[in-house]
């Protein structure tokens, strides 16, 4: 007679077979120096400001040109969950105060990319958090942390939002490099 | 304890008001309180019990949707009895009934910018009506936006008006796809309000 483990518990819910979805959160990913030169770089691409007011208020760099940042994130995503992904769409987002986003602007995504938010502000700014909900419950929070990077898995029934900026902090600013993952197809992976 | 409308205007005048009023129709009314009645008003805000809410668009503190007290729900009800002939004839708006909630706001307390219009929900005008305070707030303004639309999408939103939490002040706005509004950030001091929609 032999010992074995016990068998895993099945799964008894929709939200336990997706429990295990990355959703995890990498301390100084990047230093001081590199977000600082990023910030200026970006800065110098020139943000523009989103103003459609039920849905955001921030400003925006559409595609900040910093391939060799997202190189790096993406070589340490991969090392992170094992899936051969490529970034696929990046953009910064500037929050100041009285700044949001809110979830219906999000994007839901039919597949089950990664997403990247790497926080290249230049103080932690409190309650400035990135929250993300499954089916309307939030799952995974993402704190203001400088040089930090989230990974989350996105799927068809979540959803982000940025949180509310306070104008109590009148130096507040915070900016973030949203970039999405997408797996290589299947010839394309080394 | 209600006076709509208040001394020194008339129905007709308000409802030209109304209509005239931009981004989109609403009203803004001074001294609808009788001030010999403002003490017990405050007193059965008082009593009523308030709870921290804190969601994706709002952090205030605020009693729960249906009251608990016997007196605030006759409190609600006087409102509506008082308040809803005359803004049916006002606004055009056919309302019988409302539902009343006591909020205070205070530092950090804000309301994202939104519409209130929900078709399942019947919401017909809304409305906030400012209370006396023992700080005055800074900041707490409704904000009134304009919004664009292009056929259904909406291109654009711009702020267009703030309303200021004055005491004994009531302001009502129609609830449509574009009667998108907030409630600013407060900055110092304590915002408190009744506030709630009317329905038909």
């Amino acid at each position: 007679m032999t010992e074995s483990a016990p068998p895993a518990a099945a799964p008894t819910s929709i939200e336990a077979l997706f429990g295990a979805r990355t959703a995890l959160i990498v301390d100084d990913a990047i230093t001081e120096d590199r977000a600082a030169a990023v910030r200026a770089r970006v800065e110098a691409a020139g943000y523009q400001r989103y103003r459609l007011y039920d849905r955001g208020s921030y400003e925006v760099v559409g595609d900040p040109l910093v391939p060799y940042l997202l190189a790096d994130l993406t070589a340490l995503a991969v090392a992170r969950t094992g899936r051969a992904l490529a970034p696929v769409t990046a953009r910064v987002l500037r929050l100041g105060p009285g700044d949001y986003l809110l979830g219906h602007h999000d994007v839901v995504h039919d597949d089950h990319p990664l997403e990247l938010v790497l926080d290249l502000s230049p103080a932690a700014v409190a309650g400035a958090e990135v929250h993300y909900r499954r089916r309307g419950q939030i799952f995974f929070q993402v704190p203001s942390a400088p040089r930090s990077l989230a990974l989350v898995e996105r799927g068809p029934t979540v959803t982000s939002h940025h949180t509310y900026v306070s104008k109590l902090a009148p130096t507040a600013s915070v900016v973030r490099l949203i970039a999405l993952l997408r797996d290589l197809p299947v010839n394309r992976r080394r | 304890m209600w006076r709509l409308p208040p001394s020194g205007l008339d129905e007709a005048a308000l409802a030209a008001a109304w209509r005239a009023a931009t981004p989109f129709p609403h009203l803004v009314l001074d001294d609808v309180i009788d001030p010999a009645a403002l003490e017990a008003l405050m007193a059965i805000v008082d009593d009523e019990p308030v709870e921290r809410y804190q969601g994706e668009i709002f952090v205030f503190d605020a009693t729960a949707p249906e009251p608990t007290t016997a007196a605030f729900r006759a409190l609600r009800d006087d409102f509506a009895a008082a308040l809803a002939p005359a803004l049916t004839r006002i606004t055009g708006k056919p309302v019988t009934r409302v539902d009343m909630r006591g909020f205070a706001y205070g530092p950090g307390h804000y309301l994202l910018p939104h519409t209130d219009h929900q078709v399942e929900l019947g919401r017909a005008l809304a409305y906030a009506c400012y209370l006396p305070t023992p700080a005055p707030p800074v900041g707490g303004e409704l904000e009134l936006f304009r919004c664009v639309h292009d056929g259904e999408a909406l291109t654009a939103t711009e702020p267009a008006l703030t309303i200021g939490p004055r005491a004994n002040r009531l302001a009502v706005f129609d609830v449509s796809v574009v009667s998108l509004h907030q409630v600013r950030e407060v900055l110092a001091g304590l915002r408190i309000s009744l506030a709630g929609w009317f329905y038909p």
